[in-house]
């Protein structure tokens, strides 16, 4: 049985492999760190594991990053590391993400995981994973390395302090192993340290890291822990969040039901009714389409999106949202129109005075 | 007697992992004033430990004998 050598420590047991298989762990990198987390997650039997990076494999990357064969140089990182682990483990789902992680899908990615783990090799991305594990309330296993020397800690589990709360200052320009340099032994090394704590936090077993930061020497095998308290309480909302990363525009476009109507002829214009089927004043226009705001996100393909599309609803709130939903989407051309239906019959019976 | 370790980029700076400082009586704003002209340290982000816990307010922490001041900077590779 594959997992008999480690069920029978009384640790883990039956109870611990079920644990193992039904997390969900994303590793975010496929480089030095990556490639040591990988295939420890896998053969431990930790049921889904996503693994995301956007490189391809280069000769140089071989003398640390050894899960990858000299004749997948070119070849994509994630999906090699798939390969690779679902050959050492078929009983597992492994998921290959061949993108960067960013603004946009950070979130969706991190509610779908349990645990994420910083594999990463700059300082952006960290704050980046960090501020999205707030919003999304889970923990990320820390891990990083400077020559012979590295970092590990686990970050916003149970409550505990955040990555922000051990570095507060973004500015900082740390080096990564390009300008460096590096021994794979080094990265492995911290690599499996991170393995380690996912390890302890599935199982329940164990002191994880929270709380405090590992520094491991490899050069004399000095280990020193220094103990950190939450110092950021405060959280981030989704919008804080993207509003922060720029994801969507602050403001919503809003025109002048003036200014929508003398589109009314345009082709390219397509006018979308938010309200619900009964709601009174109806407006004739020629492009229109009705769609109540609680259906939208369901029936998009109903709308052309190389039209502009210029929502209303009865006085201009909802369209806001609606507008909001569909710049997600992405409608590119979208506009709310300011005072709504009300505004529109005024303007057509022609007793509108310019706003 | 203080004693102060650096770590990652801070000990390229200072060019050795650590060192007794014959000081008393400061501030460990104080102390890091004196770190970071003695080794030119300002360009660099770091953050500081004594007696291996993080300190946030560096003005208010006063040193002790035998306090051991830890500077950490971040570490980016991966």
């Amino acid at each position: 049985m594959r997992y008999n050598r480690q069920i029978i420590l009384p640790e883990v047991g039956e109870k611990g492999q079920e644990k193992l298989g039904h997390a969900k762990v994303l590793i975010i990198g496929a480089g030095g760190l990556g490639a040591a987390i990988l295939p420890y997650l896998a053969a431990a039997g930790i049921g889904e594991i996503g693994i995301i990076d956007d490189d391809s494999i280069e000769i140089s990357n071989l003398q640390r990053q050894v899960i990858y064969k000299s004749d997948a140089i070119g070849k994509s990182k994630a999906l090699e590391a798939k390969e690779m682990a679902l050959s050492l483990n078929p009983s597992i789902q492994i998921n290959a993400i061949t993108d960067t992680l960013n603004a946009k899908n950070a979130i969706p990615l991190f509610e779908y995981y349990d645990i994420m783990v910083d594999a990463t090799d700059n300082l952006h991305t960290k704050y980046l994973i960090n501020d999205a594990c707030v919003v999304t309330n889970k923990p990320f296993v820390y891990g990083s390395i400077y020559k012979f020397q590295g970092q590990v800690s686990v970050f916003n589990y149970q409550n505990g302090p955040t990555y922000r709360c051990l570095f507060p200052d973004e500015s900082s320009n740390s080096k990564n192993c390009v300008d460096s340099g590096v021994m794979g032994i080094s990265v492995g090394i911290i690599g499996m340290f991170q393995a380690n704590e996912v390890l302890k936090m599935v199982l329940e077993i164990g002191n994880v890291l929270s709380g405090e930061l590992l520094i491991y020497n490899m050069l004399n095998n000095d280990q020193q822990k220094f103990d950190l308290v939450k110092t950021n309480t405060t959280s981030i909302s989704r919008l804080d969040f993207e509003k922060k990363y720029n994801v969507v525009e602050n403001t919503v476009l809003e025109i002048t039901a003036n200014e929508a109507l003398e589109q009314m002829e345009n082709p390219d214009v397509l006018f979308l009714d938010v309200r619900n089927e009964e709601e009174l004043p109806k407006v004739s226009l020629l492009n229109s389409i009705q769609i109540p705001l609680s259906d939208l996100e369901e029936n998009l393909d109903q709308l052309d999106a190389n039209k502009t599309i210029m929502v209303y609803c009865q006085s201009g709130i909802r369209s806001k949202k609606a507008v909001e939903i569909l710049k997600k989407h992405p409608f590119l051309k979208v506009q709310s129109i300011a005072g709504g239906a009300l505004k529109l019959e005024e303007v057509i019976a022609g007793n509108a005075v310019s706003i | 007697m203080l004693s102060v370790k650096y770590f990652g980029a801070v000990a390229e700076k200072t060019k050795v992992q650590g060192e007794n400082l014959p000081v008393s009586n400061l501030s460990l704003q104080e102390l890091v004033d004196e770190l970071e002209q003695k080794y030119d340290l300002a360009s660099l982000s770091y953050s500081i430990a004594v007696n291996q816990k993080l300190v946030q307010d560096k003005n208010s922490y006063l040193l002790m004998t035998n306090d051991v001041v830890a500077l950490l900077p971040p570490f980016a590779g991966g």
